[in-house]
């Protein structure tokens, strides 16, 4: 019975012809483009996750301790709210930091009288405190202590990467929610007009005492097969474009977001996105069908 | 086999209000041949609807094969159906598919095991004398041969009883004789037979009990 329907279910798509056609088109469209905008939120996402963890507080000291009283500096900035990790940088740290900045031109630093950069502290966020006002709150704590100068860093910049991974997400899902619909509304048309195509096939069904469900289960397998043929067409789509277009971008990517590669949506999203198409397919067939029956 | 006790059959309400059927009663053994007679308009085709539970009565019982047609629910229906035939007027043969597929295609929406399926139909199309056209489209058939493809369709699920709406009705005499041939032999196997018809003559040909239908009642039942 399961070959039957899903003979009949072929048999409908090919009677849909153009319709049914542009019905998948339509479902690629959408698909494609929520498949876009879930790549670009994806790997913003990955972007902001890995930016979070690199989110440093630091506290420039007005002198340097002694030796001695380091440890428990170190020990006394750590046990503030929102800490996770201390660092102590050194004057000579810091300087040796800045001639390897420098590479080739090292020796401008030589030339210097004196070691003009201060010592400091890199206090890394718990990650719950890796937020602006989490970060806000702990340079707050760092400046009232009497050793600390002048402090910087926070999370802000990180909180306009999300944001913006926000807004890629929520257009996507309002560029896909459009498309969806009009897809639905063509899969609707092309069902309609494969059950006008059907009714006498419907009669015959109906008086020879065929079941509701083997009348009705076609027409929504159906609308299946194109939801699930537009996605799979999107789907590959994707891959094709990724395939060519990472390669190109991530330079751009590291330089920019610190990313190393751009990230695929995973097996279990390809299979939602796939899912999805058929679902969107199997409501077109739903809505003709009650309409046809209506 | 069949049962009918007081039943009635109106359609529409206030002055589009018609009466199809009043008062008819009437019953058919298992194994016998009925003609229902009468002109159009009688109620012919809507009491064979009323027993394959295409329409309810307004009152009245119905009884098909010990099954309390109006009260059936909704979900065994298509029982009822399986265990009768029925013949149209005009075969209803599905365009796209062959003579063959025709047949097929009802033994697998009624779920009839796949390797059953093939023998069966080409043993419904022998029973009508229709092998040699099995590969046949619908458009290439004579009327005739639709009718038979028709009835070959109906009988190949081996129903109880076989309902025939006017099959002779658009054919010659020659062809409504060959297909009343094909009718007998059906019944001679054991299938119960009502066949509704408008034409007198071939009613009077079969010499079977007929019933007489004038304005939706039921005027004579003789034979």
């Amino acid at each position: 019975m399961l070959s039957f329907l899903a003979s009949e279910a072929a048999r409908d798509l090919r009677r849909a012809g153009r319709v049914g056609l542009s019905a998948i088109l339509l479902i690629t469209l959408s698909l494609g483009a929520l498949g876009c905008f879930w790549l670009l939120s994806l790997n913003l996402d990955q972007a902001v996750s890995q930016w979070r963890e690199r989110v440093r507080v630091v506290a420039y000291l007005r002198e340097e301790p002694r030796a001695a009283a380091v440890d428990d500096f170190v020990a006394r900035v750590q046990a503030l709210e929102g800490v996770q990790r201390v660092r102590f940088v050194s004057r000579a740290e810091a300087l040796s930091v800045l001639k390897r900045s420098l590479g080739t031109q090292a020796s401008v630093v030589d030339q210097l009288p004196r070691n003009p950069l201060p010592a400091s502290i890199e206090v890394t966020p718990t990650p719950a405190a890796a937020t602006p006002d989490g970060t806000r709150g702990l340079s707050q704590r760092l400046a009232a202590l009497p050793e600390v100068d002048e402090v910087q860093g926070g999370a802000e910049w990180v909180e306009s990467l999300a944001q913006w991974q926000r807004l890629f997400e929520l257009t996507g899902l309002g560029v896909g929610a459009v498309l969806a619909l009009a897809a639905i509304l063509t899969v609707t048309t092309a069902t309609t007009l494969v059950l006008h195509a059907r009714r006498d096939e419907m009669e015959i069904m109906r008086l020879v005492g065929a079941t509701e469900a083997v009348i009705r289960l076609p027409v929504l397998l159906q609308g299946m097969a194109q939801g699930l043929l537009g996605a799979a067409v999107a789907l590959v789509a994707l891959v094709a474009a990724h395939t060519v277009l990472a390669p190109r971008v991530e330079p751009l990517l590291t330089l920019t977001l610190g990313l190393q590669r751009a990230v695929f949506l995973s097996s279990p999203q390809m299979v939602l996105l796939l899912t999805g198409g058929a679902l969107l397919g199997a409501l077109g067939g739903l809505l003709a069908k009650g309409r046809a029956y209506a | 086999m069949i049962s009918l006790h007081h039943v009635g059959k109106t359609f529409g309400a206030g002055p589009g209000r018609h009466t199809a059927l009043s008062d008819v009663s009437f019953t058919v053994d298992k194994g016998e041949f009925v003609v229902l007679h009468g002109p159009s308009g009688a109620g012919k085709t809507t009491l064979l609807r009323l027993l394959y539970r295409d329409e309810v009565p307004s009152e009245g019982d119905v009884q098909v094969a010990g099954i309390d047609v109006p009260e059936l629910r909704r979900r065994r229906i298509p029982q009822l159906r399986r265990s009768i035939g029925i013949v149209f007027q005009d075969a209803k043969l599905l365009g796209g598919r062959t003579v063959f597929e025709n047949i097929a295609f009802v033994l697998r929406v009624i779920g009839t095991p796949r390797k059953e399926i093939t023998p069966r139909a080409f043993a419904a199309l022998k029973a009508v004398g229709l092998s040699a056209r099995a590969q046949a489209y619908p458009t290439q058939l004579s009327q005739g041969e639709a009718q038979r493809a028709s009835l070959a369709r109906a009988i190949a699920k081996s129903p109880l009883l076989l309902l025939a709406d006017e099959p002779t009705g658009n054919l010659d005499e020659e062809m409504a004789g060959e297909i009343l041939e094909v009718i007998r032999d059906i019944w001679q196997q054991g299938t119960t037979v009502l066949l509704a018809t408008h034409q007198a003559a071939l009613a009077a040909s079969l010499r079977r009990r007929t019933l007489w239908l004038r304005e939706g009642r039921l005027v004579k039942d003789e034979g």
